[in-house]
């Protein structure tokens, strides 16, 4: 009798911890299209150590559904499910990719109707010589508005599905604890060096060196708020942050949201090794911010607008009421507000900056740009350009253009973007891969899209971050945010970044 | 003799004298008092039947907690949210007890029929209660101590009110009677593997009580744990099944139930009682001819935000208005503003859901429906609403959608331009509208705030129209001061004679006057003005004091409003903005 029951208990594990054995069918209608698939993995460019790009098949018709890829070389792999839900074997996911390397993998859905098998137009998944970075850190927040409760840092190992949580703010409201984070920067693709904001109480900047964190209080009255956005020199510990009074508005009637709009901004320099901070733009008649660092840290990179008319009125009136006509004018000009891209020439010896030159004039056809972000070889800025303003997350028009700096040409990454907002991107330390945030899923929530770079300086299309569960991304209520590639995986642990957030007061940073 | 001897210790055993004679149940050992079956005596008690307290105790709390309390506990449901998703519970699973909570949403979601929630819960409440005396092993005579934490919870619900589920854990409503109960489960388990002692009946009739131990616990159960509860509720909560009602026959676009419901307690006056008031006249095109029929001074709430302070309940309804205002993105606004501060709710993904079709943004509203298909009985609002996706027409045929078409912008503009809430300041100040509704709806806001410049200016485009009864009154009135309002509205004439009658008799009230006692000046303070002198009762604090004694009389009459509505906003500013902003 015992061995009975063992044998079924024996049977029964097996049944539950085994895969499904799927075959092809052999007969089969052949369909003009492809499968409507979600995410949309068709005909894209992969690196050859992405996790498994799981999908579901939206076919209402549908019963079972089998799915073939098949490479050049190797055993082709088979998938299938009864609901849509297309979840590879890992194992052998990444022996195909492998084994394909520069090479084409096609993919064929069947999907069984009344009437019998379907099988949909093939589509393929180019695999690239060149591996994308393995890990892609990101802020997971709501894309509210105005309010914040759970937001965290979170870091996503792109060759399996884990996640590793880098910090996370209070998880029940608490009116001492409330806290915001924001800005995870790192230095030149490495988790050795990594800082991010601290808003609200316990506020203040981390820096984290190994595994070790400090909080530092970067503000003095001459600082129009505190450090924002930043970028990291690629050797040295010099940060360089934007400094912005940032206001935003909501849109009663519009295809948009909300606008983002900065009523100044500077650029500061901050010495981590001394604490020490210090302008390097401190005007009125223009606003500086997303300062970038080229990769060999000769030259600084920045958006800028102009604003005469403010530095007009800051000649000719008091402090308060140049301030006070000064912000209804920027909510009266939020979509005339045009920003470039500039550059200045950096001096590591002497640390002083050249004079500003104007590298994309984006507002001489009545266009905006923000986020350049210099490729590893120095040849490309990645830039975002918009209509408007700088804040281009919250813009439909956004869309990725680069400027190639060996020939002075602009153009859009046209395969790559979408209809919806195409916005903050990071480049891979090889250079061949792009991630960048899109709302092009829903319109709503932001989620991290990776493209291939091609060496001609053209994108491939995009495809999303991959889910072990296709249905992630629908599910999931919070946008993805900043994403940031980086070759190794953080190495502070959370509790150390807990216990300096909130056990520490901060140490003031000097200004010079 | 004996006998007679016999019956005296019975009752005396009832009372507190250890004394009294027990005799012991040889079947299982446990100890029993003679019942009055033994006791000839025909005492008003003795004719009693013996009442199976459990069954008696799962009925009450059932009418309790399904019908009296249904709609209280439907909304609690309403601002919750559970799905069989790890992912979608996740920001209620990582809070401290979040397993425990997440257990209490799923078992709240019954409450979608509150019958069924209700008699959910009355078991579980009847269950613990049940096991706390076998578990603590209490005689017939004690067991009334077990129906006390039924009693400690009723009592908390009700005296929480709107609190159950403003801003507020919703799984801890039923995620504490769970916690309870398991724990009382496995300690009756362990007590009875133990001990073997039997369990009281909970079906049977008992038989080890007395009439007396009987009905302690039926005195317990109905005079401690139900009727203070409801009268509680009726006297210092009376607001909150109006309310929770009102709600619910929004959400089911039940309009006229709404009205009846508010004018029913025309006299309550509470903001979220008005607003949904106001939206459900909006939507059967009534509100230029009712909307004062209700008292509109607003009375303070028993009410606490997220961080513990006393709140003056705008969320309660902020994202409705101004959706039945026609500012979709105000009202998508303000429902993700709800999700990041509250997580997912059933109301916030719903709004969400809804401002998505109206956009015609297919893909997340999409999204939304795709999850609240993963909710517990969300199937018709799933179907309904689904069947809307990718088709315009259907959208815009929607009763509840077309009425709030007529209401959108023609233009964009920014809501931090007008005054707060912009579902008040945008419609007052509109320039351009859409549709008649949308300018009488706007005519509406400027004599609600009394802004009766904006509301004259706008007057103009219904010149040749017959205006509704509450503007029209409002247009004669304020042609005693504007006589050329009379000019391009001859038909005001019907109205004046009204008019002049009511500024004759309230002529006094309205007056500013002599001299104040110490008693009007304790009732000012108590209806929250601080009066301004001691010797002069000036104007606003007259009409304060009689604004109550007149409200039954001229109740739906807009001069009365004028003088006598809502003095408070006036004196006090009780908005209050939340500090945990910043840009995302």
């Amino acid at each position: 009798m015992k061995k009975v029951l063992y044998l079924i208990i024996y049977i029964a594990f097996n049944l539950a911890s085994c895969q499904q054995a799927y075959n092809l069918p052999t007969s089969f209608q052949e369909q003009e299209e492809q499968a409507n698939i979600y995410p949309d993995y068709r005909d894209v460019t992969i690196p050859a150590n992405i996790a498994p790009l799981n999908f579901l098949v939206k076919d209402s018709l549908g019963g079972d559904f089998v799915v073939e890829l098949r490479g050049e070389k190797g055993e082709a792999l088979i998938a299938g499910s009864t609901d849509g839900s297309i979840q590879m074997d890992t194992t052998a996911w990444r022996t195909l990719l492998k084994e394909n390397r520069g090479k084409q993998i096609t993919v064929s859905v069947f999907a069984q109707h009344n009437d019998g098998w379907v099988k949909y137009k093939t589509h393929t998944l180019t695999v690239a010589e060149e591996d994308i970075d393995p890990y892609l850190s990101y802020r997971l927040i709501e894309p509210g508005f105005e309010l914040y409760r759970q937001l965290g840092l979170y870091q996503r190992n792109l060759t399996n599905w884990d996640v590793h949580t880098i910090y996370e703010n209070n998880r029940v409201f608490n009116n001492e604890d409330n806290h915001c984070i924001n800005c995870h920067n790192y230095q030149n693709y490495s988790t050795e060096r990594m800082l991010f904001h601290i808003r609200a109480n316990h506020g203040g900047t981390v820096f984290v060196d190994g595994d070790k964190a400090e909080k530092i209080i970067i503000k003095d009255s001459l600082i129009l708020t505190s450090g924002v956005y930043p970028t990291w020199h690629p050797e040295r510990n010099w940060v360089v942050f934007s400094t912005n009074k940032t206001g935003q508005t909501f849109h009663l009637y519009s295809d948009e949201r909300i606008e983002v709009i900065d009523e100044g901004s500077d650029l500061l320099l901050y010495d981590a090794d001394k604490d020490e901070v210090s302008h390097i733009l401190h005007t009125t008649e223009a606003m500086e911010t997303f300062p970038c660092w080229a990769p060999d840290g000769k030259s600084l990179y920045y958006c800028s607008a102009e604003t005469p008319f403010i530095k007009m009125l800051n000649d000719s009136l008091p402090k308060h009421e140049a301030d006070s006509i000064s912000a209804m004018w920027y909510i009266g000009n939020w979509d005339s507000l045009r920003y470039d891209i500039k550059r200045m020439a950096f001096d590591e010896k002497t640390r002083t900056f050249g004079e500003p030159e104007m590298v994309v004039n984006a507002s001489a056809q009545h266009h905006s740009v923000s986020v350049p972000r210099i490729s590893p070889d120095g040849r490309y800025i990645l830039y975002t350009q918009g209509d408007y303003g700088q804040f281009h997350i919250w813009h439909k028009s956004s869309d990725l253009w680069v400027k190639d700096l060996q020939n002075d040409s602009c153009y859009a990454l046209k395969e790559a973007n979408s209809e919806d907002v195409d916005s903050y991107h990071t480049w891979s330390s090889n250079g061949r891969w792009i991630v960048f945030s899109s709302r092009r899923m829903d319109g709503n929530y932001t989620r991290p899209h990776i493209a291939y770079f091609g060496k001609n300086g053209q994108a491939h299309k995009a495809f999303c971050l991959p889910q072990e569960d296709p249905m992630h991304n629908v599910l999931l209520l919070k946008s993805y945010n900043v994403p940031e590639l980086t070759k190794d995986a953080v190495r502070v642990s959370e509790e150390t970044l807990r216990n300096t957030i909130y056990n520490t007061e901060g140490k003031k940073a000097t200004y010079k | 003799m004996s006998v007679k001897k016999n019956q005296k210790n019975s009752v005396r055993s009832t009372g507190n004298k250890p004394s009294a004679p027990k005799h012991i149940n040889e079947a299982n050992g446990t100890k029993q008092r003679p019942n009055s079956s033994t006791s000839p005596k025909k005492t008003l008690l003795n004719r009693l039947p013996l009442l199976p307290i459990p069954i008696v105790s799962f009925l009450l709390i059932w009418w309790w907690a399904g019908i009296w309390q249904g709609d209280v506990f439907r909304m609690i449901r309403e601002n919750s949210f559970f799905a069989f998703d790890q992912l979608l519970m996740q920001y209620e699973t990582c809070k401290p007890y979040g397993m425990l909570w997440s257990a209490g949403r799923g078992l709240l979601m019954l409450f979608r029929y509150p019958i069924l929630g209700g008699a959910l819960l009355s078991l579980m409440l009847t269950l613990s209660c049940w096991l706390l005396g076998y578990a603590m092993r209490l005689s017939a005579r004690w067991r009334w101590i077990q129906w006390l934490p039924l009693c400690i919870y009723t009592g908390i619900i009700t005296y929480q009110g709107l609190n159950n589920y403003y801003e507020a854990e919703t799984g801890m409503t039923l995620g504490i009677p769970t916690a309870i109960l398991s724990i009382l489960i496995v300690w009756g388990i362990i007590i009875r593997s133990f001990s073997k002692k039997d369990s009281p009946a909970m079906v049977r009739l008992p038989k080890d009580e007395t009439r007396k131990d009987n009905y302690l616990q039926l005195a317990v159960v109905a005079l401690i744990g139900v009727l203070p509860a409801v009268v509680f509720g009726n006297v210092y909560r009376s607001y909150v099944r109006p309310i929770a009602s009102m709600q619910i026959s929004v959400m089911e676009q039940d309009w006229n139930k709404v009205i009846k419901t508010a004018e029913e307690n025309a006299e309550e006056s509470y903001r979220p009682l008005a607003a949904q008031y106001a939206m459900a006249l909006v939507q059967t095109g009534e509100i230029g001819d009712r909307l004062f029929n209700i008292r509109l001074d607003y009375d303070t709430l028993y009410i606490k935000g997220l961080n513990g302070e006393a709140h003056n309940a705008l969320n309660m309804y902020q994202m409705e208005c101004d959706f039945h205002a026609g500012l979709l993105q105000t009202a998508y606004h303000h429902a993700m503003e709800s999700m990041a501060m509250e997580g997912p709710t059933l109301r916030n993904l719903k709004m969400l859901c809804k401002t998505c079709i109206l956009r015609s943004e297919w893909e997340a509203a999409e999204k939304y429906l795709t999850i609240l298909d993963r909710v517990p009985f969300e199937g018709d609002f799933v179907e309904k609403y689904r069947a809307m996706l990718h088709d315009v027409e259907a959208v815009n045929n929607d009763p509840e959608f077309a009425v709030v078409r007529e209401l959108e912008p023609i233009h964009d503009n920014f809501e931090n331009r007008f005054i707060q809430p912009v579902f008040l300041g945008y419609t007052s100040a509109l320039g351009e509208g859409r549709s008649m509704s949308a300018l009488k709806n706007s005519l509406m806001v400027n004599i609600y705030t009394k802004t009766m410049p904006q509301f004259l200016m706008r007057c103009q485009a219904l010149v040749g129209q017959n205006p509704p009864i509450n503007i029209g009154q409002a247009m004669a009135l304020m042609s005693s001061k504007y006589p050329e309002v009379q000019k391009s509205f001859p038909n005001l004439s019907y109205y004046i004679p009204e008019l002049q009658n009511f500024l004759n008799e309230t002529n006094q009230y309205i007056q500013a006057r002599p001299g104040i006692t110490e008693e009007e000046k304790a009732q000012l303070l108590k209806m929250g003005i601080t009066p301004s002198g001691k010797d002069t009762l000036i104007s606003s604090e007259n009409r304060a004091l009689h604004a109550r004694e007149l409200f039954p009389r001229y109740k739906g009459y807009y001069p009365y409003y004028y003088f006598f509505g809502n003095l408070k906003a006036t004196k006090k500013k009780d908005t209050k903005e939340s500090s945990n902003a910043g840009v995302n």
